[in-house]
């Protein structure tokens, strides 16, 4: 029974983490990938907006110029890198999976990582404790006491 | 330190030494630093093309050969109208030389704004426009100004991100010729 919670845990696990990585861009339209590239760059002349919540000249020239880049046939990934040669990270709103973005991606990850095992040891210490009985010392010692204050 | 409780205090200590280590060595200043530079320098000068106020046609292989000045501005910017007079004094002791070229490339505004501009009346430099901001995106301009300097070799060697002194000038040129200053 044991064993068995342990795999259902297991399969629960790896099923949340493909759910949440598998690529899904098979059916969608380039006006679908044009919104959310612009989502994820950040307007280069305005504050905190993103080219998408952006009306400046140069975010609408940026949404203009993913669609472009789309149509040409580039994947997201080129276009993205594209921006990041001529503004460098800064550009991106989501940090990349490398560098200080590993970090920032990964220490959730390890932290839960850390916290299970560390619970996963509290519980098999505290199933390991026997179970306490009284002793007949024990019996002897309520029996006396409370002869004594009654 | 057979007691788990010290193992796991061993390996949260790790993580947060090792969390310490990486954000004392990454961020060791302001995370939008890149957005005062270039990143651009030491690369190939990017590909455009664009219409004059002449009607003419100016690309980048026009100026092949020469240590040229871009300079992205516009009418409704108070830096670069007072960048302009820099520009102008630059572009008086360098106008005749051969081997230098000084364009403008209009970011953000219309044609006929530029024309009717008072103080870029006595402008003799040439004076491109870019409606779709295809150059300004190209060179990964935030804003105006900001020059570029391009060597004879088509590489970029320098850039300057807001207005520019007559010195800031000077030293982009001096970098597009490969000389130093």
């Amino acid at each position: 029974m044991r064993r068995w919670s342990w795999v259902v845990l297991a399969s629960v696990v790896v099923g949340v983490v493909v759910w949440a990585v598998w690529p899904d861009g098979a059916d969608r339209t380039n006006r679908v990938r044009t919104r959310e590239l612009a989502t994820e760059l950040r307007c280069p002349d305005c504050e905190g907006l993103s080219v998408f919540d952006s009306s400046t000249s140069t975010a609408r020239a940026i949404r203009t110029d993913i669609r472009r880049r789309i149509e040409a046939g580039a994947s997201d990934e080129e276009i993205r890198q594209s921006y990041v040669d001529r503004y460098g990270e800064s550009i991106l709103l989501n940090p990349e999976g490398e560098g200080l973005g590993v970090l920032v991606w990964g220490l959730p990850v390890l932290v839960l990582l850390v916290a299970g095992a560390g619970l996963a040891l509290a519980l098999r210490r505290w199933r390991a404790q026997p179970a306490m009985r009284s002793t007949d010392a024990d019996e002897t010692l309520v029996a006396r006491e409370r002869r004594a204050s009654g | 330190m057979n007691h788990p409780t010290r193992w796991i205090a061993v390996a949260v200590a790790a993580v947060v030494a090792l969390v310490a280590v990486v954000l004392a060595t990454q961020v060791g200043g302001d995370p939008q630093a890149d957005a005062t530079k270039s990143q651009l320098v030491g690369e190939p000068v990017p590909s455009f093309s664009l219409r004059t106020l002449d009607d003419e046609r100016l690309s980048v292989s026009d100026l092949a050969g020469k240590a040229v000045l871009v300079n992205f501005w516009n009418t409704w910017c108070v830096p670069c109208k007072e960048e302009l007079p820099a520009l102008k004094s630059f572009a008086r002791a360098h106008g005749e030389e051969p081997d230098f070229e000084l364009i403008g490339i209009v970011r953000d505004d219309s044609e006929r704004a530029v024309k009717a501009y008072e103080p870029g009346r006595d402008i003799d430099w040439a004076i491109g426009m870019d409606p779709g901001a295809r150059a300004a995106l190209a060179f990964g301009t935030r804003g105006q100004p900001e020059t570029f300097a391009i060597t004879p070799g088509g590489v970029i060697a320098g850039a300057q991100i807001g207005p520019s002194t007559r010195d800031d000038l000077e030293t982009l040129l001096a970098a597009a010729r490969g000389q130093r200053r």
